[in-house]
């Protein structure tokens, strides 16, 4: 290695302006962009927009909305009513010469040395990440291209450079790859961008705005990702027939001529940037009166939010509001419209503590909804009736499971019930993620190497299969043997032997086998319309994880596939509706069918890792062969155990009562699974369930 | 090898699809179309055949994106560039292409990637365009489109959204258009797509097998005869085939013309309303269909019928639903919006005018 570096000359320097050239030429097309003031509607969206133009300091929005509702043409018109500011000319990172604490190094080293920096103006841009974007780009990489030429080693800056006080614009942000968010987060926390990697070690400032649009049907953003934009927004479709025409009449002008659709509205956006400007130069006279200081502590107090960003975020965007009106004093109601864009994401809430379980305040840190509804009450009209109409429904959610349970269920001849699906039970509650960060130190979800080129460097190899190339790697080697090459217009001459491979790594989607008892048993006390509840809480769960599901049900003397390895969760639903009850319970070959499935999806795909679930009481009374059923169950239960890839979980559906078998419970223990009541059979838990059962598998592998 | 392909016209049935096909064929702005249905009904051979219907498009003979040489908000930098110094962009006319897009493609080939070897060897960096570069301006055909891995889908999101494919990855960061028409096909029994991009498909058709006896008849004798003589069938459809190429480019002609009158406007806007669907992307559709419609029959005024046969290719796949709810619609209030449209909204527009039509409504 040390060979290696006097082969490389090692010199750090800054990335000058042929790299900062090379990008300009080829990223940016300058793409006809509908304007600002032309968007109808989405008055609350434009309004956060329009604040953080005017203030920069207001950490970014996130949009989130049903598809088609102008968010990301919104944000991109809002690129042209940015404002200007200075920087250091020819700097990658757009030095502030009068914030000397942000200054990049190259920019130091040359103020310290007494030189002059020229500056010039620049509209605040916005940086595209694209969520295939992977991570060299995202951070910065070793530039090869120099190190081969020159045999310089030199650090090619990335969005993260490229971004400094600037606007970094995510659309899908919740699709993003969870170590480019990682990275994110870690920049935007320190405001630094610290590289070590691929044999580069570098930092330089990264503070950044983040703006981005998701839609929440694909799932939602990490609450600390979400807490690290300043405000959020929802958005959804205009109802109004006259504007809906006018919004298709305006799409259809610009779309059939966008340059004169952009003239004739030039002038809207002028008296727009105008009067942003104005607000701007007015803002750092817009004054807070300590009265209404003590209110935003008291708002975010009532909000249950997590640390202060939410105070600092909402004075900021109080006085922005006020000086968006013309005003130099802020008044309670900036304050109260600050706190709608403010508090939207950084809400806490939680399910009202059912009343049988009284550790669950323990678990769940978190407040019920009351306060959250009484700040509401204070702030807005609206936003009360809404949350008056959301209260009754959550309290009322246990009423009507009885109900509909009671309803729905159709009594079929041969002594078979079809039973309705159950509420599921706190669906939001599972697709907040909240919980998921706190156990993140041991990771989210299984991570397996990958094949594709998304996803984490970890290390290189020699095998070539993928030409997923590693740099460093290669160069490292290649630089044993420099001195006995040619070297023809090169520094460093490498041959194929040299070249090393990236090995990659990714999270993936699980592959969940719901085994279903459908015995008769299983109709008693409406058993199964409860469990239905609790199977579709989990398959909507899936859904967003993008998991694989399966499921089998067992009832009479068979088990049966009914729904093989599918992403299909709509399959899934309709089966489950479908899903008859009676019969006796045949529970060992309802485990042998799990067995067969699992084994089959391992041999397809040994990356991926069946989770069974089991939902049963345990009572097998039908055996395949001729053992006892209760014997042959454990057996078969044994060598599902043995296969250390499968990982089990038992759901004891029996009632608590005077005469308890706890067959379940022995077959958990058989199984080695994690086993919950009915009664714990909150989806609530029982998703925790399934998340911790992933996370210590996580753990065991990286142990 | 060039492929034979099975004549458009000589397609049995399937009306809708080949409706779906030819109004995008007509109006690339109809951002695609995505055909559900089981297997073997002519999805693939639809999609392929109308290829040789495509028109011609006026490109810049050298480009790679084959840019449009008379806009320049489309165009890729290379040739913004030659254009602001002054230079003449060549051009030619080509046919507009049909892209391939196979369910295994890996990331680097659809959004594009350095070629790392020659790169490392020669310290050059070229970026190699992917699939999204070739399909620009063209038709983007995923077959099997729901077995399509999850992150190309969200590359493919990211670039549909906006027509131009950003590449940061592996040392590359690059910028082209990609403006391309997304035609998918699926059989649902096999998983349905992601909410976010079935709503980047313009329009959506389910289809099913024929049950007519006679026309199953003549789907197989008109296979059989494309299996051993590909000629004599392409031969004995030229005609039509000849036919629909001219409809079409009339009917591109005369796009440009075709008005819209507001009382269609808001009866496109009601059904929207009505239907529940998902943001504003259902109403430019839908009034884009029915303008490419009326273009099709040689109109220049859209007219109520050129929107009742626009409906169901744009809002099949719209319709809010729940989730594990299978896509459907509910045809009975439909036909109450179209039939029954008293137009008694209060609204406080400029362009009122009390809209009632008595027009006869006989089927949807």
């Amino acid at each position: 290695m040390r060979q290696a570096a006097t082969f490389l000359r090692v010199q750090e320097t800054m990335a000058q302006n042929e790299v900062a050239d090379w990008g300009a030429k080829m990223g940016g097309i300058r793409r006809a962009v509908y304007p600002f003031s032309a968007i109808i509607g989405q008055e609350k969206m434009k309004k956060g927009l329009i604040l953080n133009a005017i203030n920069l300091r207001l950490g970014g929005i996130l949009i989130r909305g049903e598809k088609g509702t102008a968010k990301s043409t919104a944000v991109r018109a809002l690129a042209t009513l940015l404002p200007e500011i200075e920087g250091v000319k020819g700097c990658p990172y757009y030095c502030d010469l009068k914030n000397s604490a942000q200054l990049c190094d190259s920019c130091r080293i040359r103020l310290e040395a007494g030189e002059k920096l020229a500056t010039i103006s620049q509209r605040v841009s916005v940086i595209d990440l694209p969520i295939s974007a992977t991570e060299d780009r995202v951070v910065g990489n070793l530039d090869f291209e120099h190190a081969i030429k020159y045999g310089i080693r030199r650090f090619e800056p990335g969005i993260l450079a490229k971004a400094n006080r600037r606007i970094i614009y995510v659309d899908e942000v919740n699709l993003l790859d969870d170590h480019i968010v990682d990275v994110l987060l870690d920049a935007a926390a320190t405001g630094l961008n610290v590289v070590e990697r691929e044999s580069i070690s570098y930092i330089h400032p990264a503070e950044f705005i983040l703006v981005g649009t998701m839609n929440p049907e694909e799932g939602d953003l990490r609450p600390q990702l979400m807490d690290r934009f300043g405000l959020c927004v929802e958005v959804e479709g205009v109802k109004d027939p006259g504007q809906r025409v006018e919004i298709v009449k305006r799409r259809e002008a610009f779309d059939a001529d966008p340059l004169g659709f952009i003239n004739q509205w030039a002038g809207e956006e002028q008296v727009l940037r105008d009067r942003i400007t104005a607000a701007r130069q007015l803002l750092p006279r817009v004054y807070v009166s300590p009265e209404l200081l003590a209110l935003i502590a008291k708002l975010s107090l009532e909000a249950f939010v997590a640390g202060h960003r939410a105070d600092i975020i909402m004075e900021a965007g109080a006085r922005t509001i006020a000086s968006w009106h013309g005003r130099t004093e802020v008044v309670e109601e900036d304050i109260y419209e600050a706190a709608d864009l403010v508090l939207f994401h950084r809400v806490r809430q939680a399910p009202p503590p059912p009343p049988e379980e009284p550790e669950s305040p323990e678990e769940e840190p978190e407040k019920t909804e009351t306060p959250e509804e009484e700040e509401k009450e204070d702030s807005k009209e609206e936003s009360q009736a809404e949350s008056e109409s959301e209260q009754p429904s959550s309290a009322q959610a246990g009423s009507e499971l009885e109900e509909q349970e009671g309803g729905k269920d159709e009594q079929s001849e041969n002594g078979e019930t079809v039973f309705a699906v159950g509420q599921p039970f706190q669906v939001k509650r599972i697709t907040h993620n909240r919980d998921r960060i706190l156990r993140k130190g041991s990771g989210r979800r299984s991570r397996t190497n990958t094949a594709s080129k998304v996803g984490r460097y970890i290390r290189s190899t020699m095998q070539r299969k993928n030409n997923d190339l590693a740099f460093d790697a290669t160069l490292r080697v290649a630089a044993l043997y420099q001195i006995y090459r040619k070297h023809e217009k090169v520094a460093i001459t490498i041959e194929t032997s040299d070249i090393r491979e990236k090995v990659r790594e990714k999270r993936i989607g699980n592959f969940l086998l719901f085994v279903v008892d459908a015995s008769g048993s299983m109709g008693a006390q409406q058993r199964m319309s409860a469990t239905k509840g609790a199977i579709l809480s989990l398959l909507l769960d899936a859904y967003q994880k993008r998991d694989r599901i399966g499921m089998i049900a067992f009832k009479g003397n068979t088990a049966e596939l009914l729904l093989p390895p599918t992403n299909s969760v709509e399959m899934a639903h309709k089966l489950l509706e479908e899903l008859p009850t009676g019969g006796k319970t045949p529970l060992s070959a309802g485990l042998a069918k799990a067995y067969e499935v699992a084994k089959a999806q391992l041999l397809k795909d040994p990356n991926v890792s069946p989770l069974l679930i089991i939902i049963s009481d345990g009572k097998g009374n039908v055996s395949i062969g001729s053992e006892k059923p209760a014997k042959e169950a454990r057996r078969i239960g044994e060598i599902i155990m043995e296969e250390a890839r499968i990982k089990s979980i038992v759901i004891d559906v029996e009632k608590e009562g005077l005469l308890t078998f706890g067959l379940a419970r022995e077959l958990a223990n058989t199984l080695e699974a994690e086993y919950y009541k009915i009664d714990e059979l909150k989806a609530d838990t029982l998703v925790q369930a399934v998340r911790r059962n992933r996370d210590d598998r996580v753990s065991g592998l990286l142990a | 090898m060039k492929r034979k392909t099975y004549p458009f016209a000589a397609i049995v049935g399937q009306e809708e699809m080949k409706r779906g096909l030819l109004l995008n064929a007509i109006n690339p702005k109809l951002s695609g179309i995505l055909i559900r249905g089981e297997k073997g009904t002519a999805k693939s051979t639809a999609v392929r055949a109308l290829a040789e219907l495509l028109p011609e498009i006026e490109v810049v003979a050298d480009c790679f994106y084959g840019c449009d040489p008379d806009d320049i908000t489309t165009m890729c930098l290379n040739c913004r560039e030659r254009l602001a110094k002054g230079e003449k962009l060549p051009r030619t006319r080509r046919k507009m292409r049909v892209v391939d897009l196979p369910v295994s493609a890996t990331e680097d080939r659809v959004v594009g990637t350095l070629d790392l070897e020659q790169a490392i060897k020669k310290g050059e960096k070229r970026f190699e365009p992917g699939v999204l570069a070739q399909a620009n301006r063209g038709i983007l055909y995923v077959d099997e489109v729901n077995l399509l891995d999850d992150h190309i889908v969200d590359v493919l999101l990211d670039s549909a959204a906006m027509g131009v494919n950003t590449v940061e990855r592996e040392g590359v960061s690059f910028t082209h258009p990609a403006n391309f028409i997304l035609v998918g096909t699926m059989n649902p029994e096999e998983g349905e797509l992601r909410p976010q991009l079935l709503d980047r498909f313009g329009f959506s058709v389910n289809i099913s097998g024929i049950l007519d006896p006679e026309l199953r008849v003549e789907v197989v004798k008109r296979r059989a005869l494309f299996e051993e003589d590909p000629e004599s069938l392409a031969a004995l459809w030229e005609t039509e085939q000849d036919k629909l190429r001219q409809q079409i480019s009339a009917a591109k002609a005369l796009l440009p013309k075709v008005q819209i009158s507001d009382e269609m406007l808001f009866l496109i806007a009601s059904i929207a309303i009505e239907m529940e669907v998902d943001g504003h992307r259902a109403d430019l559709i839908m009034m884009k269909a029915a303008k490419t419609v009326a273009a099709f029959n040689g109109k220049e005024e859209v007219t109520e019928e050129d929107i009742r046969q626009s409906v169901d290719l744009t809002l099949l796949h719209r319709m809010r639903r729940k989730p594990f709810q299978d896509l459907s619609m509910d045809r009975k209030k439909l036909q109450e919006v179209l039939g029954g449209q008293q137009h008694s909204h209060s609204h406080t527009h400029t362009h009122t005018d009390v809209h009632s039509h008595t027009h006869a409504h006989a089927h949807l």
